[in-house]
């Protein structure tokens, strides 16, 4: 329906159809996780990759 | 301001956010760090050159991290009365402990890139009465009693890095902060750079860029640097029997909320009334003792028993406290370990 819909008229108000703004507790939340993250990344099944043409046999080996 | 509604398990919610608490809390940083110390690479050489060096007698090593437990246990003591001559490898915070102790690990690991507090496990040059008021992240903590006078215990740190410096191998993250690599150059250290993986490395991103800068091996460091410390002894050392110490991952129960590493941090999101469900507590069989943990800790936990069962090369857990066992890691006294290595089980 909505496809059928869409274009068939224009409205006089803009409509603002993004995401609303985070609330006040959401962006401090988020200030405050940053603060307790860990000391360096963790990348899941990886250990060392000596030159990237070796990572990317990894891959195809997958 | 805190949040005004904490679930029970706030704590263990936030494991599955880890990841990216860690990106938004280090990523800018450590970029720019590695691009700044691109100037200092001159006086280092690639970690590759640590593969294809002797590092300890055989197959064995242990790794001596900086856990509550490193104060509690007589570690060095037995590292000395066994002649133990398989590789140590300290991380930075633990190596004022070794040298204390007469012990000159055979590759130091550092990691992090904050500006201003991993230099002082190498002694702070700048550090005045001023900083110590605009950060209390040492004193306040369940570690070495001597932090207590930070300035004292930072020039005894300087004159003690000054005089061993020259003999320490140190295994430098290129993001780093700048403070940390102009104290290892003053001091004297050998420097072999590498570069922790930040993401994918099979895919175009941030550890693609880093190599792309400097073409030094990027290492899954697993989110912290003891971890690192283990990963670069089997997998760059190519040691077969891996020990760790001090690997805590957690407070002994009993210690006060506010001698933990993200106190602040944790009493600004969820208020002192709160602070229960933040941390995670664990109960340890192997030595029954309750644990408790910030849910970083708890992430390092996690993540290491999961790469640990990936690995081709045995890990040891030989702390005798706190959170890290698991199928993946034997969880034995260090007496234990050192045992097996008198009686040649790990030629």
């Amino acid at each position: 329906m909505s496809e059928l819909l869409k274009g068939n008229f224009k409205v006089n108000k803009a409509i603002d159809d993004q995401k609303s703004e985070s609330t006040a507790e959401e962006k401090f939340e988020r200030e405050a996780l940053r603060k307790l993250g860990g000391s360096i990344a963790f990348v899941s099944r990886q250990k060392v990759m000596w030159d990237k043409s070796e990572a990317k046999e990894t891959k195809r080996d997958k | 301001m805190s949040l005004d509604r904490v679930p029970q398990d706030f704590g263990r919610d936030l494991l599955k956010r880890l990841p990216q608490m860690t990106h938004d809390r280090i990523s800018g940083l450590a970029l720019s760090n590695a691009k700044n110390n691109r100037q200092y690479f001159r006086y280092g050489q690639s970690i590759r050159a640590v593969r294809d060096t002797a590092i300890g007698v055989g197959s064995s090593a242990l790794v001596v991290a900086a856990g509550p437990s490193l104060h509690r246990k007589q570690y060095a003591t037995q590292i000395k009365d066994r002649g133990f001559d398989g590789a140590i490898i300290s991380t930075d915070s633990g190596l004022v402990y070794c040298l204390r102790n007469g012990i000159v690990p055979d590759l130091v690991v550092t990691i992090d890139p904050h500006a201003k507090r991993i230099v002082r496990w190498f002694g702070d040059p700048e550090l005045s009465a001023k900083c110590l008021q605009q950060d209390d992240y040492f004193s306040r903590q369940d570690m070495d009693r001597a932090f207590a006078d930070e300035l004292a215990y930072n020039r005894e740190v300087l004159a003690l890095i000054d005089r061993y410096g020259s003999k320490v191998r140190l295994a430098l993250s290129t993001v780093s902060s700048e403070q940390v690599v102009r104290r290892a150059i003053a001091s004297g250290m050998q420097i072999f750079w590498w570069n922790p993986m930040l993401d994918d490395p099979q895919k175009d991103g941030l550890t693609t860029d880093l190599f792309d800068m400097n073409g030094f091996p990027c290492i899954n460091a697993c989110g912290n640097v003891g971890a690192a410390c283990w990963m670069i002894a089997g997998e760059v050392l190519r040691k077969r029997h891996v020990g760790l110490l001090g690997m805590d991952f957690s407070y002994y129960d009993g210690t006060p909320y506010r001698s933990t590493q993200y106190y602040e941090e944790a009493m600004k999101l969820v208020g002192e009334r709160n602070l229960d469900k933040f941390f995670i507590r664990t109960h340890n069989p192997y030595v029954g003792q309750w644990f408790f943990s910030d849910p970083a800790y708890y992430w390092y936990r996690e993540v290491f028993l999961e790469t640990a069962s990936q690995v081709d090369f045995k890990t040891y857990n030989c702390t005798e406290g706190g959170i890290l066992f698991g199928e993946s890691v034997s969880f034995i006294p260090f007496s234990g370990f050192l045992d097996m290595w008198t009686a040649g089980r790990f030629n």
